[in-house]
């Protein structure tokens, strides 16, 4: 669904943000952007929805080139950023005026959006915080059907029942015609709603795989102590939090901030177990 | 569905518009009654006053300077405000992720800008202006009262009849009818262009801009040829007229091409 | 539903299947929720239930009617009891048997522990 080759992109020319970059996407995933601050998480999804234009390198997306800004390919994505902004208007209003660009737009799933999130159709939006808006144009956002959504720390600004909600519409939201990229830093938020890890680091992308496959290749799990064959630990109260090779098909839970750590601190000995 | 430009989204993308322009202009629209009509109530010739000349025309010169004045304020402030959101990296996000396309979304400015504003503000203008000439005219006799020495005396124009009776007038007015649109792109232009403060950056630029042509015509008359010209050659006025009109034309139409490609390029 | 911290969310999810066929809240020849009411219901990536699903059908657990959906087998319960015997014995045992070896641990005294344990919980 989205090819990127050889991606070079960087706001100066002396600092380059990504180098050489290539991976694709597939319909049908929620794909987990991991990275630490300043590794391009943001920009690489304004990337792919034309937002920001690459020094080299293509970019596909269902077909076009996102830098071309094609209302085609604009009514098909769906994007929703860290900040955003919405008029001092009521909800309908707002509908009234953005829904029709659409024209996949489904108001009774967005009705049905809304009243999974609590908030009532009539409030103004002035009125409402952070979280409730939010969760307007994230609802608005998937009513519109779009088939690529991407969504930069959608999480953030959400409280603990609201995060629930969250994951509950996102999980119902995945359809196989559909490809979700999700960026966060905030890990134990999305861990079993993500299927498919993207690590930023270094100009580059240093781990692209699916929890089974990752989950197939290493182990994750409690030890009492350090063993030549754990590829990387951290301590806990009780022994260790490890990674190491899977050598007997164990089937053990991901710990997504383990492997983040994992792979940032020992890039080149995981390296081996994903090519 | 034409990507380039559909009549239906435009359509829709001007009605979406006006939620969020709509609300600055037509406050704007408001200060600019208000001021219209307390410039008139104030400068409008009444009986105590000694303002008509000796051929019993009553003075209603100032509402010229008005006119320039405030249409130029006007325009410039509608046409600076228009993208000034671009500037704004979240209400950027959402205008430029808006499924209409880049010709559309500037087409758009241009309706807003140099023809919304224009009309209505002409419309205003006019409306006021006749009004304030109906009532003037009608308490004529009420001068003719307080100053005997003048027996005739003779009712105002309307400020747009004034104008399209008079050949000269309708001669400056075609000639410097870009001159408007001019303004509106170099404002328009420059809500693109910066991110913060749209309306000084945009003067300050174009000040120092104008300043620095104006000195380098200057010195590259008096570099080819000198000071002993202008004698010789005399230049029709009617030519002087025309390249006014074919040079603000130009400066305008390339200025929104720039404005849509920026717009074009414009990165978050 | 509370995921534990050691082992993969979809065996976790399929243990959660099995424990409603043996309590018999899902009954044979019923129908299991659909991909999407699971992943919704326990906020999860339905690749991840569509992964759980395609285990219990290779045990025999649910049958997958086409375009209608997964539906519980008649002989489920004892299918649901193979696959934990075949998952105790091939990965809870061997741990097992790790530590019975490591500590140096009879037969004889396991079997004597057994026998109580039995005694204790389940005789009474």
């Amino acid at each position: 669904m989205i090819k990127v080759n050889n991606l070079n992109f960087g706001y100066s020319k002396h600092q380059p943000l990504f180098k050489n970059m290539s991976f694709q996407l597939s319909a049908g995933h929620i794909y987990g952007l991991l990275g630490k601050n300043g590794a391009g998480k943001s920009s690489l999804l304004k990337n792919l929805a034309g937002l920001v234009y690459a020094k080299s390198g293509t970019l596909d997306v269902f077909g076009f080139d996102p830098s071309s800004r094609q209302p085609a390919m604009l009514e098909q994505i769906c994007f929703i950023p860290e900040e955003f902004y919405l008029p001092a208007i009521k909800i309908d209003a707002y509908l009234k005026a953005n829904a029709p660009f659409y024209k996949n737009f489904n108001h009774d799933y967005f009705t049905d959006l809304m009243k999974e999130f609590d908030i009532p159709v009539s409030q103004k939006l002035t009125n409402m915080s952070y979280g409730q808006k939010k969760k307007v144009i994230i609802a608005f956002g998937l009513a519109t059907q779009a088939k690529l959504i991407i969504m930069d720390e959608p999480t953030n600004g959400l409280d603990i029942p609201s995060k629930t909600q969250f994951r509950k519409i996102m999980a119902s939201a995945l359809t196989d015609d559909r490809c979700i990229v999700i960026s966060t830093h905030q890990v134990r938020d999305l861990d079993n709603l993500i299927d498919t890890v993207i690590i930023l680091d270094e100009n580059n992308i240093a781990l692209q795989a699916s929890i089974e496959e990752i989950t197939e290749k290493l182990t994750f799990k409690k030890v009492k102590e350090m063993d030549p064959s754990i590829i990387y630990a951290e301590p806990s109260l009780s022994g260790f939090h490890a990674v190491m090779p899977n050598y007997h098909q164990e089937d053990s839970k991901l710990d997504m901030e383990l492997l983040f750590n994992a792979i940032l601190t020992e890039k080149t000995k995981f390296k081996p177990y994903f090519n | 569905m034409s990507n380039i430009f559909n009549l239906n989204r435009f359509g829709l993308l001007l009605k979406r518009q006006w939620l969020d322009f709509g609300k600055v202009y037509l406050l704007t629209l408001v200060i600019l009654v208000a001021v219209i009509f307390s410039f008139y109530c104030y400068f409008i010739p009444s009986p105590i006053g000694d303002n008509f000349d000796y051929d019993g025309n009553l003075d209603m010169r100032f509402r010229y300077g008005l006119f320039i004045f405030l249409g130029f304020l006007f325009i410039s402030i509608t046409s600076s405000s228009y993208f000034s959101i671009l500037g704004q990296k979240p209400r950027a996000i959402q205008e430029l992720m808006l499924p209409a396309s880049t010709f559309e979304k500037f087409a758009g400015a241009l309706f807003y800008t140099a023809f919304l504003a224009v009309i209505s503000y002409l419309l205003i203008f006019y409306i006021i202006d006749l009004g304030f000439v109906k009532y003037v005219n009608s308490h004529l006799s009420e001068f003719k009262m307080e100053s005997a020495k003048h027996s005739h005396l003779n009712g105002v124009e309307s400020i747009s009849k004034q104008v399209t009776s008079d050949k000269n007038y309708l001669t400056y007015l075609s000639s410097y009818f870009p001159i408007p649109f001019l303004v509106i792109s170099i404002f328009l232009l420059g809500s693109v262009y910066f991110n913060r403060f749209h309306y000084i950056k945009t003067a300050i630029s174009v000040a120092i801009f104008s300043a620095i042509t104006f000195y380098m015509i200057y010195k590259a008359s008096i570099l080819f040829i000198g000071d002993k010209v202008m004698r010789n050659v005399m230049v029709q006025k009617d030519e002087i007229l025309l390249w006014i009109f074919l040079v603000s034309a130009a400066i305008t139409l390339s200025l929104w091409l720039i404005t849509y490609i920026r717009l074009k390029e414009k990165e978050v | 539903m509370e995921f534990r911290d050691n082992k993969a969310i979809y065996l976790q999810i399929a243990d959660y299947v099995c424990e409603h066929i043996l309590l018999e809240k899902w009954k044979a020849d019923e129908k299991v929720p659909s991909v999407r009411e699971m992943a919704v219901e326990l906020e999860v990536n339905p690749n991840t239930i569509m992964r759980t699903y395609e285990l219990l059908q290779q045990q025999n657990i649910i049958s997958n009617k086409r375009g209608i959906g997964f539906f519980v087998t008649e002989k489920a319960i004892d299918q649901v009891k193979n696959f934990r015997k075949a998952h105790f014995m091939d990965h809870e045992l061997p741990v097992l048997f790790r530590n019975i070896y490591l500590l140096n641990i009879s037969f004889e005294e396991l079997k004597s522990k057994y026998e109580t344990f039995v005694n204790e919980n389940f005789n009474a």
